[in-house]
């Protein structure tokens, strides 16, 4: 399955499963929207992704250091995304509000809602109000497209997540191997794809995909990295990684390992189950701001995953990222773990992080074991 | 306003107060006999701590503007410190210099960082507020406490208000109670109640201000002189009757000086507003406008209680009226008297921020209850906080008639990308786009 050619397709995607179904799409900007209330709905949500092109439009409307942000309105201003019904927020980003509420001025036609969901996560009273705000966001939505969601139709949304991030869990698990079957952006491809796909079709291909991909003959040794920072909307960075000897073999990204990490707990107050699940998902820089979880989780998961070292990748500019970024930087010295860190922007400079993952790759080579064919000690 | 006319001006007599006032924070901050914490008002419309027998709260963006104001080397040096140890030097300067001069153990002036014993981040729609309590826990283990500001979207909701005001109450409630225990302090009731009616009592006074700046031609405050002392007893906080008093003292002056029409500038002939804090670092452009008889009225973050007035279609200005609890609500208990102080309203009604979110467009009702000619909007590049929607405000304003220009730079607590020169170039080709020469020439 070419999972790079869903996510470079994906309007054409959208547009077909608008004429297939006729039912309404509904773009989501944030990693902590529920989906399961939309798809309960029967809509099918779309992650929008940034994607740089040429901007003489967004200026007038937003002034945004950071670019995908300033994409975003470029492309909805150019009408690149003339098919989405309708735009959803939730509190998070500023910058990622800002982008919304201009694609939403832009076109009074756009059904549109901000979800507040808690900055402070913890409080008992936390999940009181997500639950409320997501009961409002329910009875909109019924509204919107005079389909009553019952609690049958959220059980069979809740099961199809929970199935599409199981399965994705499982994908992930095989990135643990000595020599992984499945590389770093071939995976970023798949969860970027779940984003952007009727998830029980989704399901569908990544359920035959599983037995394809266990079958496949382990690669080379490879030097084992992860990701660490802002959200991506390609995979350039993995692919180069790979092509220089290297795999990301595990991230954490919020549209990446974040997006798919735990599931829903299911209770007879559906809404709640919903809404406990995003307060208790890995946490991004902004959901993160009373105690710090988010640094032991990425110390968790590079132990997990054996990794080598860690790439941090902050989106220039943005301000979460590099409010976090020296805990992160704190716990990886701590535990003694090789990290390089840069800043990128939409687009790639390619040279420039060339030479970097370079010199960072060849500072890691010689004290690598397993480079050296030591896993072959345990008969792989 | 006819054109070239001039008004007598004179100095203010509050002034030598509220330096006496700011020297007297300054030392209550130094004091070893007090439990010193960082944060602020939280959600808490009153000076709370006060009610505490021996708290004191620092909250970090006026120590960090004054760092940058006053010494921009050191300013330099602890943005520095910041950020070799990993902090982005896209983050908001008053927290890069606080947080900076933390690492490096002193301040400006030499002498010990002042000790915090607590956290507590400021709930705010800005994303650096939710953030910055950490920095503080992070370097020295201390307790902290979070809250939310609560946003939704459309009309008034009481059903989305229920949950959303227990979520405040609860996190206001747990933090004082909290206090308490690790502190070893008892909270006086009593006295907060009082601290409630002193801090209604301030609020009458500023809106009072602002309406007399607002409303009278020529205005008797620019929001240069106001910005000199607009944080005592909020952001700079003392004694709760010292506050109330100096208030009333600056409201009476203020009305004498309307009255007696007594202008902030003497030439007046161009009134703007702005839309956030200007370059604390560099406060002379307002001093260089007034030579082209350009006064700055401010903006609906320096007027806070006063940014909610609005000019109704009949041409009258009035107040959007908050929801409140009454007067003679019975406060027998702990938890009502913070409930009474968390507010009736879970989503503020509007002003400084909510309004940037929720109301883009009131900011052209802030104009026209300042009389504004223009607007000098700032956008600035380490600042989401502050620059959230700007773009958009201008265009509102254009429309609504004013004449608006921006200027960029890095953040009101940031020097680094402030091009001055290019600014002052640009104020003087705002100006004489519109017919204004400076008095000197």
């Amino acid at each position: 399955m070419d999972f790079k050619a869903l996510v470079e397709n994906r309007h054409e995607y959208a547009k077909a499963w608008k004429a297939k179904t006729g039912g309404k799409v509904l773009g989501w900007y944030e990693p902590y929207f529920p989906e399961e209330i939309a798809y309960a709905a029967g809509i099918l949500p779309v992650r929008i992704l940034a994607r740089h092109y040429p901007d003489d439009v967004s200026d007038k409307w937003i002034y945004a250091c950071c670019y995908p942000v300033r994409d975003m309105v470029n492309q909805f201003l150019k009408g690149r995304y003339d098919y989405v019904d309708g735009l959803v927020n939730v509190e998070g980003c500023q910058w990622m509000y800002n982008s919304w509420e201009v694609a939403v001025n832009n076109n009074p036609k756009l059904w549109n809602h901000y979800l507040f969901l808690p900055d402070h996560t913890d409080a008992p009273t936390s999940k009181t109000v997500l639950r409320s705000e997501l009961n409002v966001m329910k009875g909109l939505m019924e509204e919107w497209t005079g389909k009553k969601i019952t609690d049958e139709d959220l059980d069979r949304s809740i099961e199809i997540h929970n199935k599409n991030r199981l399965l994705l869990k499982q994908i992930s698990e095989m990135r643990r191997m000595d020599r992984p079957l499945i590389h770093g952006a071939e995976m970023m491809q798949i969860v970027l794809a779940s984003q952007l796909m009727d998830k029980a079709e989704m399901n569908e291909i990544l359920e035959k995909f599983i037995p394809e991909l266990e079958a496949r003959k382990p690669g080379e040794d490879r030097i084992r990295l992860m990701l660490i920072g802002s959200e991506t909307w390609d995979t350039e960075l993995e692919e180069m990684v790979e092509a220089m000897g290297g795999d990301i073999v595990v991230d954490e990204l919020d549209n990446g390992t974040s997006y798919y990490w735990n599931n829903i707990i299911p209770q007879k107050d559906r809404l709640m189950a919903i809404g406990l699940r995003y307060l208790g998902r890995p946490k991004n820089p902004i959901k993160d701001n009373n105690w710090r979880r988010r640094p032991q989780h990425i110390f968790e998961l590079a132990e997990d995953y054996n990794v080598d070292g860690a790439l941090i990748v902050k989106q220039i500019y943005c301000h979460l990222h590099g409010t976090d970024n020296y805990a992160v930087w704190k716990i990886l010295r701590e535990r003694y773990i090789p990290y390089h860190f840069f800043e990128r922007d939409t687009t790639l400079p390619i040279e420039d992080t060339r030479l970097r993952l370079e010199s960072f790759m060849n500072m890691l080579k010689p004290g690598l074991t397993h480079l050296a064919g030591w896993h072959k000690a345990y008969g792989e | 306003m006819a054109k070239g006319q001039k008004w007598e001006t004179r100095p203010l007599d509050f002034w030598n107060k509220a330096k006496e006032l700011r020297a007297g924070w300054q030392k209550s901050i130094e004091s070893k006999e007090k439990v010193v914490g960082q944060g602020n008002t939280f959600d808490l419309s009153f000076d709370w701590q006060a009610a505490f027998p021996a708290v004191t709260v620092i909250e970090d963006n006026p120590v960090g503007s004054m760092m940058q104001n006053k010494n921009e080397p050191y300013a330099r040096k602890a943005r520095l410190a910041s950020e070799v140890r990993g902090w982005g030097r896209e983050i908001c300067g008053y927290q890069g210099n606080c947080w900076g001069a933390q690492f490096l153990g002193y301040i400006d002036d030499g002498t010990a960082w002042p000790d915090r014993k607590f956290v507590i981040p400021m709930p705010c729609v800005c994303d650096q507020h939710a953030k910055r309590g950490q920095q503080a826990r992070d370097f020295e283990n201390m307790p902290q406490w979070m809250a939310d500001r609560l946003i939704y979207f459309g009309e008034y909701d009481e059903e989305r208000e229920k949950p959303m005001l227990e979520h405040k109450v609860y996190c206001n409630y747990r933090i004082i109670n909290d206090m308490e225990r690790i502190f070893g302090q008892q909270f006086d009731e009593e006295e907060c109640a009082k601290l409630m009616a002193g801090s209604k009592e301030v609020r009458e006074y500023s809106r009072e201000i602002s309406y007399l700046m607002a409303r009278t031609i020529p205005s008797p405050l620019s929001v240069k002189d106001l910005y000199s002392v607009y944080t005592i007893g909020g952001l700079t906080k003392i004694d709760p009757d010292a506050t109330v008093q100096f208030w009333r003292m600056v409201r009476d002056e203020v009305k004498w000086r309307a009255e007696n029409q007594i202008a902030a500038v003497g030439n007046e002939q161009f009134r703007f507003i702005e839309a956030h804090p200007p370059s604390w670092h560099y406060m002379k452009y307002y001093r260089y406008l007034e030579q082209y008889g350009a006064i700055c009225l401010g903006s609906e973050y320096s007027h806070g209680a006063g940014s909610n007035y609005e000019v109704r279609p009949d041409g009258s200005i009035g107040l959007r009226v908050d929801k409140t609890y009454p007067d003679d609500m019975e406060m027998t208990t702990r938890e009502d008297i913070i409930r009474v102080g968390s507010g009736a309203l879970a989503r503020p009604a509007g002003g400084f921020k909510t309004n940037e979110y929720i109301y883009r467009d009131r900011i052209v009702q802030f104009a026209q209850f300042m009389q504004a000619d223009g607007a000098l909007l700032a956008i600035w590049r380490h600042g989401v906080g502050c620059t959230l929607t700007r773009k958009e405000q201008a265009m509102y304003l254009r429309d609504a008639g004013l004449n608006v220009i921006h200027y960029e730079g890095s953040q009101p607590g940031d020097r680094t990308d402030l091009d001055e020169k290019r600014l002052l170039d640009q104020l003087d080709t705002w100006m004489e786009s519109q017919g204004l020469r400076k008095v000197t020439e």
